[in-house]
């Protein structure tokens, strides 16, 4: 799957890769600590938050936003 | 305005579907989805994860029309909101059209739970509220609109399932392969005795 970014899709292969496999065998089964995937994740994010501004998508400032209903730990 | 609802049992326990539906795109019944992306995801403090992510998609504009608009606008773009919970085993997943929000908005919710007579299953419930703005046909387009989501809902359960197939698929194939190793292995080490 491409990311909306096209230099940006080889650094989400990557990010996804990682997630699927914590998401499947780490946090399913109850063991959320730890972020294997936040560096990747970092990445990934810059390419795609210059991609969605170079192309004028409407998201409402969602990336600057902390989490938004209230808790605050935040591993991305 | 227009909602619409349904109700779906698949024959797969819910971390199954859980893990398929992270895992949706691309898949052949949805073509029209050409980008995932996501913006921001994390853990929050009861232990749930939340993920905002945005989907690209592209609806087979003739190239013509594309060369005049310019191809940046051919793209729709949806903006969804995930929340997984490991413990009571939901999956929550909110979405809405951030294109074309002046004429028209496609508000979807799909709760993914485990079946509550049969636990090995899994339920999901999904409804859509659509509203055509401004245009006097609003109650004709939103029919139309809400008959396009319902073979779209049965097209997302399928390529739901098309990934569960997948994915067992892999499992299955890495298992085999291990299964050789190991023979090869003792094998290697029963010769190595003689």
């Amino acid at each position: 799957m491409n990311s909306v970014g096209e230099a940006c899709t080889e650094l989400k292969r990557e990010y996804d890769q990682c997630f699927n496999r914590w998401f499947a065998e780490k946090f399913l089964k109850g063991e959320s600590s730890g972020d294997p995937c936040g560096q990747l994740f970092k990445r990934y994010q810059l390419c795609v938050q210059k991609a969605i501004k170079e192309k004028d998508i409407p998201i409402e400032g969602l990336e600057f936003m902390g989490p938004s209903k209230g808790k605050t730990e935040n591993s991305s | 305005m227009r909602i619409w609802t349904s109700e779906h049992v698949f024959d797969h326990p819910w971390e199954t579907v859980t893990t398929a539906a992270m895992q949706k795109y691309p898949n052949p019944m949805n073509p029209s989805v050409v980008g995932v992306d996501v913006l921001q995801r994390h853990v929050d403090a009861g232990g749930k994860l939340h993920s905002h992510r945005l989907l690209s998609t592209e609806w087979g504009i003739p190239a013509i029309v594309k060369s005049l608009i310019g191809t940046c606008r051919t793209k729709t773009y949806v903006q969804e909101h995930s929340v997984v919970d490991p413990v009571k085993k939901t999956m929550e997943l909110k979405s809405s059209n951030i294109s074309f929000t002046n004429l028209v908005s496609v508000d979807e919710r799909l709760v993914y739970k485990p079946h509550p007579q049969e636990p090995d299953k899994t339920i999901l419930t999904q409804e859509a509220i659509i509203s055509v703005k401004g245009v006097s046909l609003s109650s004709y387009l939103e029919g139309l609109m809400a008959n396009t989501i319902s073979s779209n809902a049965k097209k997302g359960r399928e390529a739901l399932e098309w990934v569960i197939n997948r994915l067992n698929a892999e499992i299955e194939e890495f298992a085999a392969s291990a299964r050789g190793t190991m023979r090869n292995s003792i094998a290697a080490a029963a010769f190595a005795e003689k």
